[in-house]
């Protein structure tokens, strides 16, 4: 009882505390690849630091609310997300549980930028929720194929699993499945060339434009907690999980810099090319692996 | 980051955070932002410093006035300055937002930038070098330190001052003062 109260405490510091070391060293790798020196790696928390001490101004009561809906959604995320052998919710939920939770971070983000009320914040919203239809058809398969051949929702049953049998992505049934969720993580993550819904020079950064001061520092902790989740998700489902922090960490670390280096080369796509990128090859591949891990199942 | 300024970080952490976290907004005043990509770019890597440009004057706390400002481009920058959150800096880049510079005789430019909005520093040139955006940078830096980048206070304490400018150089302004003014409050009290 008392492990099971730390780890709840603990878990969320550890996201956040990984997290917001992922945004430093996007900055610095990405400035390496461009021949550049780069910024301290702590450059996210002195800019974190700046913005809560910065006065900002509320645009309404949603406009509070709505953040913090996603930053509650993205810690509740967290608890159920086994790291290493530390998962503090591991007897309830699962994969469905996440999958729902996961969308509340987004959305809360829209109804906060809503009440912004201003109109690159709409055209970014509507940008992201368009992507994230691209991509949650071959997310869903992929997930699926995975809950058939284990035949479990648990997301820790399925890390067990694959401490005593191998990794899922280089076992055959899962190989098309594994294949389609890392082609498809540069969407989730929001990196480019998926970036489209928070562009800089084309909308003022969307949903962020009227983010200022405490707001934005605490978007950037939700980002921080977004990119956490979703490469953890990667790495229990087809990396095998760990069955120790340190190397889930090294696991993330190394699906991190992969992603990274797609941003640091790729251009940005336009929103009818993403979507039509992410319907055709990913999900094609990911129902390529669902029957196959229907038929290895029957 | 320099290993004594650490005592710094604890005694003053908004001073210095202000001062590593300089995010520029995007904003083409004039000629000058010609200068500003090599700056973020490869060849002078401003990020090295926590200089970044940012998009939104939300986010932004230093503004960068690149080069001659027309009455047109006036009327944004106010809008602009007015909509970043304190603390705030502003820096005139190039020699005309100074005196006018080569437009000192223009019909359509602005002479004195500091009469409309208040300015931190100035870099003096036409076209000053990319270095001299260093160059600012590290005086600001200096500013920070000492208490006096205040500029945007001096907005606060003088507002009726610039809000008259503002309003000579470009008729009615069609924007709410930011800041309550004075003969406001004196011609409530005599109607």
């Amino acid at each position: 009882m008392v492990t099971k109260v730390i780890q709840i405490i603990l878990s969320p510091v550890l996201a956040l505390v990984i997290g917001v070391f992922f945004l430093g060293l996007a900055r610095k790798i990405m400035a390496r690849i461009h021949w550049r020196y780069g910024p301290p790696l702590i450059q996210p928390v002195i800019d974190m630091i700046r913005l809560f001490y910065q006065k900002s101004v509320s645009h309404g009561r949603m406009f509070d609310l709505g953040i913090i809906l996603s930053l509650v959604g993205s810690v509740v995320v967290v608890l159920f997300m086994p790291f290493g052998k530390m998962c503090p919710l591991r007897s309830s939920g699962g994969l469905l549980v996440i999958l729902y939770i996961m969308l509340l971070a987004p959305l809360g983000l829209a109804f906060s930028g809503g009440q912004g009320a201003n109109p690159n914040i709409s055209i970014g919203v509507s940008r992201k929720l368009i992507l994230s239809l691209g991509y949650e058809v071959p997310l869903l398969l992929v997930l699926l194929a995975v809950m058939t051949h284990y035949k479990t929702i648990s997301i820790a049953e399925v890390v067990d699993v694959q401490q005593s049998t191998g990794w899922s992505i280089i076992s055959w049934p899962l190989f098309l499945s594994g294949i389609s969720y890392l082609l498809i993580l540069p969407a989730i993550l929001g990196i480019r060339p998926f970036d489209i819904s928070s562009a800089p020079q084309e909308i003022s950064s969307g949903p962020m434009a009227e983010y200022g001061g405490k707001y934005l520092a605490l978007a950037t902790i939700e980002h921080a907690f977004v990119l956490f989740i979703s490469i953890a998700l990667f790495v229990n489902l087809f990396l095998g999980g760990a069955a120790n922090p340190a190397i889930f960490f090294v696991k993330m670390l190394l699906v991190f810099v992969l992603g990274l280096c797609t941003n640091a080369v790729f251009p940005r796509f336009r929103i009818e090319q993403a979507i039509k990128y992410l319907w055709k090859w990913p999900t094609l591949l990911s129902f390529l692996g669902l029957i196959i891990a229907l038929a290895v199942r029957s | 980051m320099d290993r004594n300024q650490i005592k710094k970080w604890f005694k003053e952490p908004a001073k210095m955070a202000n001062k590593y976290s300089l995010h520029a907004i995007y904003f083409c005043t004039g000629c000058g932002i010609i200068e500003v990509p090599p700056v973020i770019t490869a060849r002078w890597d401003a990020e090295r410093f926590g200089v970044i440009p940012v998009a939104t004057p939300r986010q932004a706390n230093l503004f960068l006035i690149t080069g001659y400002v027309s009455v047109k481009t006036l009327r944004a920058i106010i809008r602009t300055y007015e909509q970043m959150y304190e603390p705030k800096y502003t820096v005139g880049f190039g020699s005309c937002p100074i005196n006018g510079g080569m437009y000192w005789d223009s019909y359509n430019t602005i002479k004195h930038l500091d009469k409309y909005i208040p300015i931190d520093g100035w870099i003096a040139g036409c076209m000053p070098r990319p270095e001299a955006i260093f160059i600012a940078v590290t005086h600001l830096w200096t500013l920070i330190d000492k208490g006096m980048a205040n500029a945007y206070i001096k907005y606060r304490e003088n507002y009726e001052f610039y809000r008259r400018n503002q309003e000579m150089a470009l008729g009615k302004l069609e924007w709410p003062p930011l800041y309550p003014i004075q003969s406001d409050v004196r011609t409530v009290e005599n109607g």
